[in-house]
C-alpha cells in the first residue's frame, strides 16, 4: 500500500520535480510506496506497476539515473 | 436535432454509436477550424506558410478528447504540456474568459519556440474543459535570430522562458506579462500577431463548444467522449496485440550537439507484452551539453509518432489510445533534458531519430509495417536582418523537407518534412517577395535517395543569393550530415545533408566550419553574409527497401525519365541497362537480365 504525498513547493520556485523512473513531471503530489521492504515514489501507481512488473525482474531495485526528488512532509 | 439529455438519458444518447461518431467528427472539425483561423489570421510564415502548430481539446480532468492532422511533435507533447498545467496551476485558478501561455521545455513542452496557449471553457457557469494550441513561434529572443541557438549551452540562451501564465484574466489582457514578452522578442509585431491568431482560435472552438454542448448537453458529451476514449483504447490495444511478444533494440546517434562536436547515442528497447508496449530509453546517453536534448513530450511524441507508423491510422487519436504505451526516459538522459540544459535541437532533430530507432528496433519483428530511415533532420534555416526596403527587422524559421524512407510495397515520398512536423516548406516566392533572397535553384536531386526494390523519397537543393545591399544573419541546426538514412533488408542508405556557403568572390562552396570556424558544420548561429553571398542547402534521401536488384525495371526506367536517377545508377546499383533513343529512354532487357545474372 502506498499513500499521495504534496510536494512542498514554494510559488516562486520554477524548478521541477521529475519522476525518478519514468521520467515524468510531478507536478503537485508523489505516489510513496514501499516495494519490497524499500520506501520509494512514483509519479502514479501505474509508474510502479511498471517499476515492479518491468524493471526489477530486469535491473532490480535501481534507479536509471539518480535524481532525487525533494524531501516531502512524509505519511501522518 | 437531438434535445438537450438529463442524466439518466445521456447513457442512452451517448452510448449509440452513430452519435458517438457524430460526436467525434464534430470535435475533430472544431480542431480543424481552429487550425484554420490560425493560418489565415496569423503573421509569421511559420504559421501561415509553415503550418507548425496544432489544436486540441481536453475535457476538465485533463485528458485529450479531440486532435486533427497537425504536427505529430507537438500533439504528442500537449498531452502532457496541458495535463501537467492544469494540475500545477490548479482548477480552482481557472475563470471563464481567461488565457495562459507556456513555453518551459521542462514542464512537457518539445522546445523553448513552441508555446502552448490554453483557455478554460465554461458551460452553464462550471468548468466543462479546455481548448488549446501549441505553436512554434519565430523568434522568441535568446541569443540568435529567430530562436535556434544552435550553440547554446543553456537555457537561457534560447529565449524567454514561460512557466504557465495567464495573457488574459477574465478577458482583460494582463498587460505586464504581455509587455515582458513583447519587450524579449526580436519581432514583437509578428509574436503579437501570431498570439492573437492562435487566441482567435480558441475563441472560435469555445463558440463551437458551446454550439455543440446546447445541441447535446455536458452529460451525454461527456460520456460520448469517455466511451471514445475507451474505444481508442481498445482499439490501440489490439493492434499492439498483433506485434509478436519479446523485446527488440536499436540505437543510432545524433552527430554533434552544435557545442561540442561529440555524438550523442539514444538506444531503445520496445518491449511487447500482449496488449501493451513500453519504450525504454534508459540505456541512452546523459544530456549533451549542446542543444540536441530531447524533453520529456519529444520523447513521448516521438513514440507515439513512431508507434502511429505500424497501426491502424482510423483509430481515434485522444488520450484514451495512448493509455497501452509506457514510457520509460530517465531524467538527466538525451530522453529527459534536465535544466538548465538546452533543448532547441532536440524536438527538429531529435524525434526524427527516435521514430527511426523504434521503427529500426521493431522492423526485426513486423518489418512489413515499417519504413526505412527518412532525411531525419529539420534542415533548419533561420535568418533575419533589416530588411533594406522596409527598414523592418524581420526573422524567419524555414525548414525544409527530405526523402522519407521506403516501404515494403512502396518507395519513399520525396521532400517531405519530418515525421514529426506534417508541416508545408517555404515557397520561393515567400523568400524572394518579402526577404532579400534571390534563389537559384530549387530542385529534386537526382540519385539521393537510397537504392531499393522501393527507393527511399529524394531530397532536395535550395540554391540562395542575398540581394544587395541587404546583410543577413544566419543560423542552422541540421542532421544527417555524416550518417547516412540507413536502408532497411537489403535496401541501400540515402545521401547525408549539406548547408554550405560561397562568398563573393570564392570559386566554391565550403561548409560554415571552413569559412566561419564554427565548432560544426551543421549547427551554428548568427553568421552574416552580405551581397552575392551564395548559400547551397541539401536535404537528405530516404533509405531503401529491399535490394536494388530486385526493383522492376520499369520502375527503374521511370525514375530515369525523370531524372530521378541517372542512367549510371541505373546500371550500376540497380543493374538495369537503360539506353537513350533520341528523346526517349528504353530498357535494354537482354542487357539487363545480363546484368542482374538472370
Amino acid at each position: 500500500m502506498g499513500y499521495w504525498e504534496d510536494l512542498e513547493l514554494a510559488w516562486w520556485d520554477t524548478n521541477v520535480v521529475n519522476c525518478s523512473f519514468c521520467g515524468q513531471m510531478i507536478p503537485k503530489r508523489r505516489w510513496v510506496s514501499e516495494v519490497d521492504g524499500e520506501v520509494r515514489s512514483f509519479c502514479s501507481l501505474d509508474c510502479e506497476q511498471l517499476y515492479v512488473n518491468y524493471w526489477v525482474p530486469k535491473h532490480g531495485h535501481t534507479t536509471p539515473t539518480p535524481n532525487p526528488l525533494p524531501e516531502g512532509k512524509g505519511p501522518e | 436535432m437531438v434535445g438537450t439529455q438529463s442524466v439518466d438519458g445521456a447513457a442512452g444518447v451517448a452510448g449509440s454509436q452513430v452519435t458517438q461518431s457524430v460526436i467525434h467528427n464534430r470535435l475533430v472539425m472544431i480542431c480543424r477550424e481552429m487550425g484554420i483561423a490560425m493560418m489565415k489570421t496569423s503573421y509569421s510564415t511559420i504559421f501561415n506558410e509553415g503550418l507548425d502548430f496544432s489544436c486540441v481539446i481536453f475535457n476538465r480532468d485533463g485528458e485529450m478528447i479531440a486532435q486533427a492532422e497537425f504536427c505529430p511533435a507537438q500533439l504528442g507533447a500537449i498531452l502532457f504540456t496541458v495535463r501537467w498545467a492544469i494540475d500545477e496551476y490548479g482548477l480552482e485558478n481557472f475563470e471563464p474568459d481567461d488565457v495562459l501561455i507556456h513555453n518551459d521545455p521542462y514542464r512537457g513542452g518539445c522546445h523553448m519556440p513552441e508555446h502552448t496557449i490554453i483557455k478554460p471553457v465554461y458551460y452553464d457557469d462550471e468548468l466543462f474543459g479546455f481548448v488549446a494550441n501549441i505553436g512554434h513561434v519565430a523568434e522568441i529572443g535568446g541569443m540568435a535570430p529567430g530562436s535556434f541557438a544552435a550553440t547554446a549551452t543553456e537555457v537561457y540562451q534560447e529565449g524567454l522562458r514561460l512557466p504557465l501564465v495567464k495573457i488574459m484574466r477574465r478577458g482583460e489582457y494582463v498587460q505586464d506579462i504581455w509587455k515582458i514578452i513583447l519587450a524579449n522578442h526580436r519581432t514583437p509585431r509578428h509574436t503579437w500577431g501570431d498570439f492573437h491568431a492562435m487566441i482567435g482560435s480558441l475563441h472560435i472552438a469555445e463558440r463551437r463548444l458551446h454550439e455543440l454542448l446546447d445541441q447535446y448537453g455536458v452529460p451525454v458529451i461527456n460520456e460520448a467522449c469517455t466511451a471514445l476514449m475507451d474505444h481508442a483504447e481498445r482499439w490501440m490495444r489490439e493492434e499492439l496485440r498483433q506485434i509478436p511478444n519479446g523485446e527488440y533494440s536499436f540505437e543510432d546517434c545524433v552527430e554533434d550537439d552544435g557545442a561540442t562536436s561529440d555524438p550523442t547515442w539514444i538506444r531503445v528497447t520496445m518491449v511487447v507484452r500482449d496488449d501493451e508496449i513500453i519504450a525504454d530509453f534508459s540505456e541512452s546517453d546523459p544530456q549533451a551539453k549542446g542543444i540536441v536534448n530531447a524533453t520529456y513530450g519529444v520523447t513521448a511524441s516521438a513514440t507515439y509518432n513512431a508507434l502511429f507508423h505500424v497501426t491502424d491510422n482510423e483509430i481515434p487519436h485522444n488520450s484514451g489510445c495512448y493509455r497501452p504505451i509506457k514510457i520509460i526516459a530517465p531524467p538527466g538522459t538525451v530522453m529527459n533534458v534536465q535544466h538548465p540544459a538546452p533543448s532547441v535541437g532536440g524536438n527538429t532533430e531529435t524525434h526524427p531519430r527516435i521514430v527511426d530507432i523504434i521503427l529500426g528496433a521493431l522492423s526485426k519483428v513486423i518489418p512489413e509495417r515499417v519504413a526505412a530511415a527518412e532525411g531525419g533532420t529539420s534542415c533548419n534555416f533561420l535568418f533575419g536582418g533589416h530588411h533594406p526596403e522596409t527598414d523592418q527587422y524581420y526573422v524567419v524559421y524555414s525548414f525544409e523537407g527530405g526523402g522519407w524512407g521506403a516501404r515494403h510495397y512502396k518507395d519513399g515520398n520525396n521532400v517531405v518534412v519530418v515525421p514529426n512536423g506534417n508541416c508545408r516548406n517555404t515557397p520561393v516566392e515567400v523568400f524572394e517577395t518579402r526577404y532579400p533572397w534571390l534563389t537559384h535553384a530549387y530542385a529534386l536531386v537526382p540519385d539521393s535517395a537510397g537504392a531499393g526494390e522501393f527507393r527511399g523519397g529524394l531530397g532536395a537543393r535550395r540554391l540562395l543569393e542575398v540581394v544587395a545591399p541587404a546583410e543577413i544573419t544566419v543560423s542552422a541546426v541540421f542532421e544527417r550530415m555524416q550518417v547516412n538514412p540507413w536502408g532497411l533488408l537489403g535496401g541501400g542508405k540515402a545521401t547525408t545533408s549539406a548547408i554550405l556557403v560561397q562568398k563573393r568572390g570564392d570559386d566554391r562552396f565550403r561548409t560554415f566550419a571552413e569559412v566561419y570556424g564554427t565548432v560544426s558544420a551543421a549547427k551554428f548561429a548568427n553568421c552574416v553574409v552580405g551581397p552575392g553571398d551564395r548559400i547551397l542547402i541539401q536535404s537528405p534521401g530516404g533509405g531503401g527497401y529491399g535490394p536494388p536488384s530486385s526493383r522492376d525495371p520499369q520502375l527503374v526506367l521511370s525514375d530515369v525519365e525523370q531524372g530521378f536517377i541517372s542512367e549510371r545508377a541505373a546500371r550500376e546499383v540497380y543493374q538495369v541497362a537503360v539506353e537513350r533513343d533520341g528523346s526517349r529512354y528504353a530498357v535494354n532487357e537482354a542487357e539487363t537480365a545480363g546484368l542482374r545474372g538472370e
